[in-house]
């Protein structure tokens, strides 16, 4: 696929998601509020209640600071909207000009999930502008050039990997009816296990130890940390190696998987 | 009544005999409840390491509230949510028409129509869920408290069901659920917090106008909160306010409907 072509594609999906205004809204406005008021009070009830200073390494301010750069962050890395496309192709038939137009549908559908979440770059901003000032931690940001453009290449390898972590997960759609719900149960194992409900810093010792690599750690707390300065270049490099280590590993999956469902597939939908 | 009944258990048969053609479906979607059954009880017992009480509750307590939580949860999962997602679909292609012209209340037949049978068996291990948490609760509730609570859980599902259906009803002037439902499931995640942790206006928000956090921390309240008969009329009232305003809503929506063109 040559570039001219992918950029053409994300610039089209952006478009086709810009024009959806009422959930654009709604999205942002109510869905970054509460889970963001939700973790603020959660928090806040247990600072009170345990009367610690610090819980997790973490005083209660830098703590919905982490909350803050989790949620927000984390939708870059897990995208949005896109999943349900590939399984679509296959339910519906759609695959079949894929199959025969001469691009790769991996990066066509990687093209279209990357124009799907320029919306959310819009949103991301406009709401941390916004919501920062308004819990009170504006002074707990201290973001330098160095740890954001590190931040930014991590967002982009995690959204990466999430895209190649979905895609074998959508492939079963040549055999299952519904993929949905294998959808949902990733996005719940990557909420616990990848410090979005919970920064990985409050899990036992050597829980914390064996989730630092696994691949969920990549959507949330690695590019959370890395803006803000808790993650140096010593420790972001081998964790980018560590993440690009997965995504090889879920490419090789993906392709398996997919060559194999191509057998199966007739072409004509279920 | 006793047609209503008859009619629910033809629901019933046709719903698992649905859910056995579709058998990867049905196993995969037990997995994903189990696996987040399993994530909230981590989540929980994870704070817990760093404090004796949330919200006003211990460990055990919350224990409780998560059961409660699932429970809550796998009813609607197993009663409502294939209806609500088919509602919409059925509003803007017109199908609505035939359910509108059936002998019996659309809004019962349209809500309950599709059990989810998969669902089903994710409700039994919530109930075992909770009947493991209350089984180690190291204090006697009583019987009575227990019956208040299990009535309590079903009131606290029925609140969450008017409040799914009203925030899907603007599909009949919107054409797209979206919105609506994108904004029920982002408030729906105060339900899974124990209600004392909100304070101030949004505590007041949350328990009467659009009362979430009622739906699984209540139940919990009449067991631990000291003050039962109170709990009770707050749930009863917050249910009886909502099922008008759903009534209400129902009938202004049926006359915006314009069939297949809505």
């Amino acid at each position: 696929m040559t570039p001219r072509l992918f950029l053409q594609i994300v610039s089209l999906e952006a478009r086709t998601k810009f024009s959806y205004r009422v959930d654009f809204w709604i999205n942002t406005v109510v869905g970054f509020s509460v889970e963001l008021f939700v973790a603020w009070f959660l928090w806040k009830a247990v600072f009170e209640a345990s009367g610690a200073e610090l819980i997790g390494g973490r005083t209660f301010p830098q703590m919905v600071v982490y909350v803050i750069a989790a949620v927000l962050l984390g939708k870059f890395a897990i995208g949005r909207d896109f999943e349900g496309t590939i399984s679509g192709d296959i339910y519906e038939g759609g695959l079949n000009r894929y199959l025969l137009f001469p691009a790769n549908y991996v990066g066509v559908k990687y093209a279209q999930q990357l124009g799907r979440m320029v919306p959310l770059v819009v949103q991301v901003l406009l709401f941390g502008a916004f919501v920062v000032p308004l819990l009170g931690v504006a002074g707990e940001f201290k973001l330098s050039f160095g740890s954001v453009a590190m931040a930014m290449v991590a967002l982009a390898v995690s959204n990466l990997l999430n895209f190649l972590m979905v895609f074998p997960l959508q492939a079963t759609a040549f055999w299952a009816d519904n993929v949905w719900s294998l959808m949902v149960a990733q996005r719940i194992v990557g909420s616990i296990l990848g410090g979005f409900l919970l920064p990985l810093s409050v899990f036992p010792d050597a829980m914390r130890t064996t989730l630092e690599y696994l691949p969920w750690r990549f959507f949330y707390d690695f590019p959370a940390r890395v803006m803000l300065g808790e993650i140096g270049f010593a420790e972001w490099l081998p964790g980018m190696a560590l993440a690009l280590g997965w995504c090889v590993v879920f490419r090789f999956l993906g392709r398996a998987v997919w060559n194999r469902g191509l057998y199966q597939y007739s072409g004509v939908g279920i | 009544m006793w047609r209503y009944i008859r009619l629910y258990g033809y629901f019933l048969r046709f719903s698992f005999s649905r859910a056995m053609e579709f058998r990867i479906d049905f196993f995969f979607r037990i997995g994903m409840d189990i696996l987040w059954n399993a994530t909230y009880l981590t989540f929980f017992t994870v704070l817990f390491l760093h404090t004796g009480m949330l919200g006003g509750w211990n460990y055990d307590q919350v224990l409780v509230f998560a059961g409660t939580l699932f429970v809550t949860d796998a009813l609607n999962m197993t009663i409502f949510a294939n209806n609500f997602w088919w509602f919409p679909v059925f509003v803007n292609k017109g199908d609505l028409d035939y359910h509108l012209v059936r002998p019996v209340s659309s809004l019962y037949f349209l809500s309950l129509r599709d059990f989810a049978a998969n669902s089903f068996v994710n409700l039994l291990i919530a109930i075992g869920i909770l009947t493991w948490a209350l089984l180690r609760y190291p204090e006697p509730l009583g019987a009575g408290s227990i019956g208040l609570f299990v009535a309590l859980i079903g009131l606290g599902a029925f609140i969450n069901y008017t409040l799914g259906m009203i925030f899907l009803l603007p599909v009949f002037w919107l054409h797209n659920a979206e919105g609506g439902r994108n904004l029920f499931w982002s408030l729906g995640q105060t339900t899974g917090r124990p209600h004392r942790i909100y304070t101030g206006a949004v505590f007041r928000v949350l328990t009467t106008i659009l009362p979430f956090a009622l739906i699984a921390s209540y139940p919990v309240d009449s067991l631990f909160g000291g003050a039962p008969a109170a709990t009770l009329m707050h749930m009863a009232a917050v249910a009886v306010c909502l099922f008008l305003v759903l009534n209400i809503f129902w009938r202004r929506a049926l006359r915006a409907y314009s069939s297949a063109s809505s």
